[in-house]
Formats: structure tokens, C-alpha cells, sequence
């Protein structure tokens, strides 16, 4: 007889065979869909004829949405922007843009192109970044497909298959054919009488067997979901050999294989159609006016009353008062400027490290990557070139721009090399998987985002340990969080326990506006 | 575009500083003074990039210093953290650049430094006596013996030179004859503590 399993008695029945390890884990991928964060639209304050002045430090993402929802409130804002751009971590470099990175300027010579261009900081949006997308909406922003999974593009190692690339697909479906079959083995028919019935033992031994692809017997011989070695239209289709098992236990490879693309990283994400800076463009339509370029800040002042903060522009040094401040300048910038901060604020200020982000490009004389079945998706490689992305946009056309390496940092390998080390790398690096590389690729660009002037960095770090945070990581967290006398708020992603993601930037933005919408109701109440 | 449309005002307010000019097309322009994003307002120093204070500092320790960087002398010790991330930011800039970061950087006020070392000032007043025959009693510094001045620095930068000095990572290049002497003299500091002591006393010279 079938009957539904309760979630309880499903727990009991995985606790029964896995322990209480799985049975927790159980209950979170089982636990009812984690309630779906929806677009919530901000609910703040419209001042009317009450004037209130906002200074912006930074035009980041999250200051310049600040700027948009203040405006919109009839707040009156500045944007003070040390660099000539706005967007600071949100860069895509085109046909002559300025990359400033400090200690080795260059500019990109990519062919003056819609298509030919590169997301030097972020890149990929997951469907699930629900605040920023509302904004991509709102602000009329072109959205398209980015791929982050390809099953055609390649796993290259070293210290595997003799350091031939691999494609990910015959990695993936090779895995899972080995595993299963070591799944499939090991549960005899005594072990699963014990907590499942006959046809749910069944079932779960059919979803192992389908899992790997196993014939009779439950072996993994191979598969033709790997693509055939030859015919497969007009002819039988040749099954592809097997790969060997060593070679993709070798390395870390085979674990990169089955758990790149999952959560923010997840297969399918989005990208604005002409560059991920297309987001800042959208902002700036709207507030592109309030925005002053090339003022660095050098002082906030908070006092009872306000905010006096000043800027450095035209080589002048100018004051601008205001009632509130929103300050995405990277904490570790903003300690050495002159400020009156209380010493816990700045203790926390002092905390927070940075991570190494690096990202380096060529412009590709032809797309070679789609001669190889290759539309979008990321090559994975144990270098420290580490990655190639093949772009997902300008399918078809003569040229594009891949992503010739991506350094998460951990170090400061790449930053530390001039920048002829640093291209002669990922040219050795990338002819392992493409043998001609090194003459279809040109025009480089290489991105140290810990020597990006006014960045000096990636991911904020608040914590020292790799998984947790300390009780007194998590009180300097909030210390930084809540605002200096009501007036100077710290926003950016870097206000966020979620660091390197825009939506974060975003999110951190709306809790300071809505902080400093309930003392401004309370004030004029 | 947006950030096209400054350039020209820039070019003006730019110009004698030398910029890298395409003939035909407009492009954003850039100059080597990028030393405050490191070094702080005003070159006030900046724990958060352990980058130390430039205000108020002589002009031929700065030209020295950064001299030495752009030569590979300081900032090449494979410990020397702090210095590695200096050097690269001297490696490109020319004679020129040079002269104009000194007249930028003379134009900084000196401001009051924190305090954020804990030590024995008394102690350190002791030991101190002995760099006074270089540095000066009073840490004002001595351009005839190329001792720089040390009241007024920041002193967790203080600390890291000492540490630096002792273990050799600063100071001790075949063409450093400067650091060389430091570094012999920074051998009477046992020990961490007498570091700190020393920075202590330091700190108590203040500067007007
Ligand atoms: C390599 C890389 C890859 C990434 N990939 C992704 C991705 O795929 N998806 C995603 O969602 N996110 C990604 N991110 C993260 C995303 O870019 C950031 O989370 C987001 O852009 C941060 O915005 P922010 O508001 O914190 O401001 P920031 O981008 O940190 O901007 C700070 C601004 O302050 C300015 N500033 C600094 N000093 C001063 C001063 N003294 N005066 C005035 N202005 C000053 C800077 O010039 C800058 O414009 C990536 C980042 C990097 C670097
Ligand atoms: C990327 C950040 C960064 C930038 C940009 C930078 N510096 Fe530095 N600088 C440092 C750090 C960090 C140190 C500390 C080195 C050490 O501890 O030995 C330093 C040290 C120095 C010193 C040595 C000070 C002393 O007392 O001996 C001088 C001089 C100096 N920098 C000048 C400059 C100038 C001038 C510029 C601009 C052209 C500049 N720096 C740009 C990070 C930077
Ligand atoms: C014989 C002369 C001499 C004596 C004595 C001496 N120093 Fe120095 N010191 C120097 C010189 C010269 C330099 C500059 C080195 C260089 O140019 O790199 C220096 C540099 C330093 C620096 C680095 C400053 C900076 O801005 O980077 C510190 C810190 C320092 N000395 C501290 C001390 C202390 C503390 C003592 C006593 C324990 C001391 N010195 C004794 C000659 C001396």
C-alpha cells in the first residue's frame, strides 16, 4: 500500500540510515521553501516642504539608491565621488576607458563595440536578488541570460588526464556514473527493508541507477550523455570512453565539477544587456545631476545638529552642510580620513579587511570557443589563471572579449606581478585549453582590485575565522551599523552579512533609509 | 557620456603635471597624485591601509624614500608586507612626479596623531637617549645624519619599522647605507616590549 511519507517520518527514516547529520540537513532542504523574500517597495517618509539636505560619500550602488529614493522624497542630495565614474565595484570597461588601478594605469583598447566589453567587478545577477532586480525594472534596465553552467566548456588540471581539458560534461556524468555505482552497491536489500517499504526502496534504488546511468548489474560503463565520440545523426552514435576514476579524484577538479553553479552562483543568472554598468547608467538618468566627479572627501564632522563634511575637487577644498550623511566609501578608506567618530565606531572601522578580487580580459580575433560547442559558460582550471568565461552575448559575430583569468583573491598573487607577468600567465594558463590561444587573443586588460583607486579591495571581511563570526565581530557589526548621533549612516555591501554581492549594497541602503525614515516621521510628528 | 564630460576642465586644472595624451581621442586623464587614498586625508596616515603620515614630513627623507622604492632598495623583503604594497606605487613615477608630490605634500598641515600604542614612556625615555644622538632629543630629525624626524609619526607605523629593522626586512640592501646604520641600531630594542616602550616616549615629544 502507498501512502505520503510525513515530513517527520521521513526525518526518522533518513536519521534511521544517515544519522542526525542527515536528518538536519534534511530538514532544511525539505523545510517547507524558505519563504520567498519578495520586492518590497520602500515605505518612507515624502518631506513636502520640509527641507532636508543629504550628503552621499561614494557613488556606489548602494549610495546612488540613496540618492534615487531620497530624491524621490524630496530630500536634497550630493553625491561626492572621488573617482571619475561612478559605480566603483560595478565596472565595465570599454573601447578607451581609463582602468585606474593605482601603480599600473592602462587604458582598453577592445574594438569600439556594443558587445565587445568586460564586467571587470561584478558580473552575474542570481534570479534570487529580488531588491536589485526591481530596480533593473523600475529603472527600465535590458536584461538577458548569463550562463553561468556549460556542460561543453572545460575542466582543466595538471595532474589529470595527462592535463588535456576535459569537458565538464564527461567530468559530471563520469562522477555521478562512479558514485552511483558505489551508492548502488553498498545499500544491500537488508539495509533498506529496515526503514523504507519495498516500493520506496525501489524507487530510490531506480533514481541511484538513473542518477549514474548503470546498466545491468548496476556497473557505470559509460554514457552517451557525455555526447557521442562520433555519429549520432545520420549514423549509430559511438559511445565516448570512460574516463579513469584517479585521474578525477587527482584534484580538487572533480568537486569544482558538481558544486560550481550552486546558490548565488546558481546555472542560469542574468546580466544587462551592454554591460553590468548599465545599472549604474539607470541610476544616473535619475539623479546624474546631483552626482559631483573627481571630489574625494576628506573630513565628516557629525555633529548634534548635522553633518559638515569636506571634499577635495578642482584642487580646491570645499564644505557642504547637511543634515544626513550616507557614507559606501570602503571602511578601510574612510579610517584615514579626519572624522569625529566615537572610539567603539572607529574600532570597528579599523576591523573590517578586504579581499583581493582580480580579473584580467582579452579581446578574442575570432570566437574560437563557439567553433567548440562552446555558447557562454565558465572554464575551470587548477591554475591561478583559474577561469575563462566565454561570453553569453554577441553570439555569432566576428570578435568578443572572454575573461582570461579570475582571482578571488587570498593573497596577492596576481596584484604583485607587473603587468607583462601577469598576461604572459594567463596566456600559459589558457593555452591548456585552447592550444592556439596565445595568437587569437590581444588587447588585455587586467583588474587588481586591491589597487583600484578609492577601492583598495573586494569582499569586505568581518570575520577572521573562515565560517563564523565572534560574539564581538557580530556587536561591532551592529556598532557600525547604527548611525553615528542619527546622521551618518554606513551602507555598501560592506554593511551586510552577505559581502561581493550587489543586492547586498542594496539591501544595506533600504535598512539605513528606512532607519532614517522613522527618526525623521518621529521628529516631525 | 558622463564620464567624458569633465575631461577638459581637468586638462586645465592638470596641466604642467604630465599626462599621457592620445592624439585623436579624448581620454580620461590621470596624474601620480594618488598618494591620499593610501596615506589619508591631507596624508594624515591610515591604519586601515597601515599606509603612514606624509604630512609634515622633510623634504629629503620623502624624495629618499620614495627613491628607494622606485629603485627596489626598500620594499622588496618578501616579510616586508607593508613595504611591498609601497613599491609599486613609487615603481612608475618620474623625476618630475617626484618634484611635484614633494611641493603637493608640503602643503599639508601637520595635525595631531592618535595614540594607539601602549607602553612604558619612562622606560622608553631611557632607551631613547641613545637615538636622540640621530634623531634628535626632541625627535625633530637631522638632515646631516639622514635620521628623520620621529615625533608625530604615527607610532603603530613606528612599530612596524623597528619590528622591520630588526628582523632585517628593512634596511638591509647592499645600497641602503641608511637603513643599514638603523638597522644596527635598532639591535639595542630586545624585545617587543622595549618597542613599545620606546614608541611610548615617542609619542610624549608631540610637535607643534
Ligand atoms: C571582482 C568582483 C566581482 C563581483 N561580482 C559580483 C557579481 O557577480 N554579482 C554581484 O551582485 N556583485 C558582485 N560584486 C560585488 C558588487 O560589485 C558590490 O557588492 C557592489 O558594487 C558594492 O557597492 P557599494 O555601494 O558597496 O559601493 P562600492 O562599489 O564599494 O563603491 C564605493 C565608492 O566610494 C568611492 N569613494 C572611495 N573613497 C572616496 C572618497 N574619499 N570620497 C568620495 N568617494 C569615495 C569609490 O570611488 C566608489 O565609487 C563583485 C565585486 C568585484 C570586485
Ligand atoms: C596602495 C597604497 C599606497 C599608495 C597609493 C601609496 N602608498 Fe606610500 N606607503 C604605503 C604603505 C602601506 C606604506 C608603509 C610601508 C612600510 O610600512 O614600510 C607606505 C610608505 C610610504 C613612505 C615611507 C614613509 C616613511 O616614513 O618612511 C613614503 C615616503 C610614501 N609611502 C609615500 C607615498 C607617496 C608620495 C605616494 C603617492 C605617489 C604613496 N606613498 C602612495 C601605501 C601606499
Ligand atoms: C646612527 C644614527 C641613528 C640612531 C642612533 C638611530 N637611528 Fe633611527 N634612523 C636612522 C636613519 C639614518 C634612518 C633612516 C633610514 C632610511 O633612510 O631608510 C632611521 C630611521 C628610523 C625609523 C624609520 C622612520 C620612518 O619614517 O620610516 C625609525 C622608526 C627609527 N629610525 C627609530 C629609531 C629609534 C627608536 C632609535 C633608538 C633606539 C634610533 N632610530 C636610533 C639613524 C639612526
Amino acid at each position: 500500500m502507498t501512502r505520503l511519507v510525513t515530513r517527520r517520518e521521513f526525518l526518522n527514516l533518513l536519521g534511521a540510515t544517515g544519522g542526525t547529520a542527515a536528518a538536519l540537513k534534511a530538514g532544511t532542504a525539505l523545510g517547507l521553501l524558505p519563504a520567498t523574500r519578495s520586492a518590497k517597495a520602500l515605505d518612507l517618509l515624502a518631506l513636502g516642504s520640509n527641507n532636508k539636505k543629504v550628503a552621499i560619500l561614494g557613488g556606489g550602488l548602494s549610495g546612488l539608491t540613496v540618492a534615487h529614493e531620497l530624491g524621490k522624497r524630496g530630500y536634497d542630495c550630493t553625491v561626492l565621488e572621488a573617482s571619475h565614474r561612478c559605480g566603483g565595484r560595478i565596472f565595465t570597461v570599454r573601447h578607451g576607458d581609463l582602468i585606474d588601478e593605482i601603480g599600473n594605469r592602462q587604458y582598453c583598447e577592445f574594438d569600439d563595440e556594443p558587445h565587445m566589453y568586460f564586467n571587470a567587478g561584478a558580473a552575474r545577477i542570481p534570479t534570487s536578488h529580488k531588491q536589485l532586480l526591481a530596480y533593473c525594472k523600475e529603472l527600465e534596465i535590458e536584461l538577458e541570460v548569463f550562463v553561468g553552467e556549460n556542460n561543453n566548456a572545460y575542466m582543466q588540471d595538471d595532474g589529470s588526464f595527462d592535463g588535456k581539458p576535459v569537458r565538464a560534461n564527461d567530468y559530471k556524468t563520469n562522477i555521478r556514473g562512479f558514485l552511483s555505482e558505489m551508492l548502488a552497491k553498498s545499500m544491500s536489500a537488508q539495509q533498506m527493508d529496515e526503514p523504507f517499504t519495498d516500493e520506496e526502496a525501489e524507487n530510490l534504488l531506480g533514481l541511484i541507477r538513473s542518477f549514474g546511468d548503470l546498466r545491468e548489474g548496476d556497473l557505470y560503463q559509460g554514457s552517451t550523455r557525455t555526447g557521442y565520440a562520433s555519429g549520432g545523426y545520420l549514423t549509430h552514435g559511438v559511445q565516448k570512453d570512460m574516463l579513469a576514476f584517479r585521474d578525477l579524484l587527482a584534484g580538487p577538479m572533480a568537486r569544482t565539477a558538481m558544486t560550481a553553479y550552486e546558490g548565488d552562483y546558481g546555472p542560469c543568472l542574468l546580466q544587462p544587456k551592454g554591460g553590468m554598468d548599465n545599472i549604474i547608467a539607470g541610476f544616473l538618468r535619475k539623479v546624474g545631476e546631483q552626482v559631483k566627479y573627481r571630489a574625494m572627501v576628506a573630513s565628516i564632522q557629525v555633529n548634534n545638529d548635522g553633518v559638515n563634511v569636506a571634499y577635495d575637487q578642482d584642487g580646491e577644498r570645499h564644505q557642504l552642510e547637511v543634515d544626513y550623511c550616507f557614507n559606501c566609501i570602503p571602511t578601510h578608506l574612510t579610517v584615514g580620513l579626519d572624522h569625529n567618530f566615537p572610539g567603539d565606531y572607529v574600532k570597528a572601522l579599523k576591523y573590517v579587511r578586504r579581499g583581493e578580487a582580480y580579473k584580467a580580459a582579452f579581446q578574442a580575433k575570432e570566437r574560437f570557443w563557439e567553433k567548440e560547442d562552446i555558447y557562454g559558460g565558465i572554464t575551470r582550471m587548477n591554475n591561478r589563471s583559474s577561469e575563462i568565461w566565454y561570453p553569453p552575448h554577441g553570439i555569432h559575430k566576428e570578435k568578443g572579449v572572454v575573461l582570461g583569468a579570475y582571482d578571488f583573491g587570498g593573497g596577492m598573487y596576481h596584484t604583485m606581478m607587473s603587468q607583462e607577468e601577469r598576461i604572459e600567465a594567463h596566456l600559459r594558463d589558457g593555452e591548456k585549453v585552447h592550444p592556439n590561444y596565445r595568437n587569437l587573443v590581444e588587447k588585455p586588460v587586467t583588474i587588481a582590485w586591491h589597487r583600484m583607486n578609492h577601492m583598495l579591495g573586494c569582499a569586505a571581511r568581518w570575520r577572521r575565522s573562515f565560517r563564523t563570526w565572534t560574539t564581538e565581530e557580530e556587536e561591532m557589526y551592529h556598532t557600525l551599523q547604527a548611525p553615528v548621533n542619527g546622521r551618518h549612516y554606513v551602507i555598501g555591501d560592506q554593511m551586510s552579512m552577505h559581502s561581493a554581492w550587489m543586492e547586498s549594497a542594496v539591501l544595506s541602503a533600504h535598512w539605513a533609509m528606512e532607519d532614517l525614515d522613522q527618526r525623521v516621521r518621529a521628529e516631525l510628528a | 557620456m558622463i564620464r567624458k564630460r569633465l575631461i577638459i576642465s581637468f586638462l586645465i586644472a592638470l596641466a604642467g603635471i604630465s599626462i599621457p595624451l592620445q592624439a585623436a581621442e579624448e581620454r580620461e586623464p590621470f596624474d601620480d597624485r594618488y598618494c591620499t587614498t593610501c596615506h589619508g586625508a591631507d596624508g594624515r596616515g591610515n591604519y586601515g591601509v597601515q599606509a603612514p603620515r606624509l604630512a609634515g614630513m622633510e623634504d629629503w627623507y620623502l624624495i629618499r624614500q620614495l627613491e628607494n622604492f622606485r629603485a627596489g632598495i626598500r620594499g622588496v623583503h618578501p616579510r616586508d608586507i607593508e613595504g611591498i604594497a609601497m613599491r609599486p606605487m613609487a615603481a612608475k613615477l618620474t623625476d618630475e612626479s617626484i618634484t611635484d608630490i614633494v611641493d603637493w605634500v608640503g602643503s599639508w598641515e601637520y595635525l595631531p596623531t592618535e595614540v594607539t600604542v601602549e607602553g612604558d614612556a619612562a622606560a622608553g625615555a631611557q632607551l631613547y637617549s641613545q637615538c636622540a644622538t640621530c634623531h634628535g632629543a626632541d625627535g625633530q630629525g637631522n638632515e646631516a645624519l639622514g635620521a628623520p624626524a620621529l615625533r608625530g609619526q604615527n607610532d603603530w607605523y613606528l612599530v612596524t619599522q623597528l619590528r622591520n629593522f630588526k628582523q632585517g626586512w628593512r634596511g638591509s640592501d647592499a645600497q641602503d647605507s641608511y637603513g643599514q646604520q638603523m638597522m644596527a641600531m635598532v639591535q639595542m630594542l630586545a624585545d617587543d616590549d622595549t618597542i613599545n616602550n620606546v614608541v611610548s616616549y615617542i609619542n610624549t615629544l608631540g610637535r607643534n
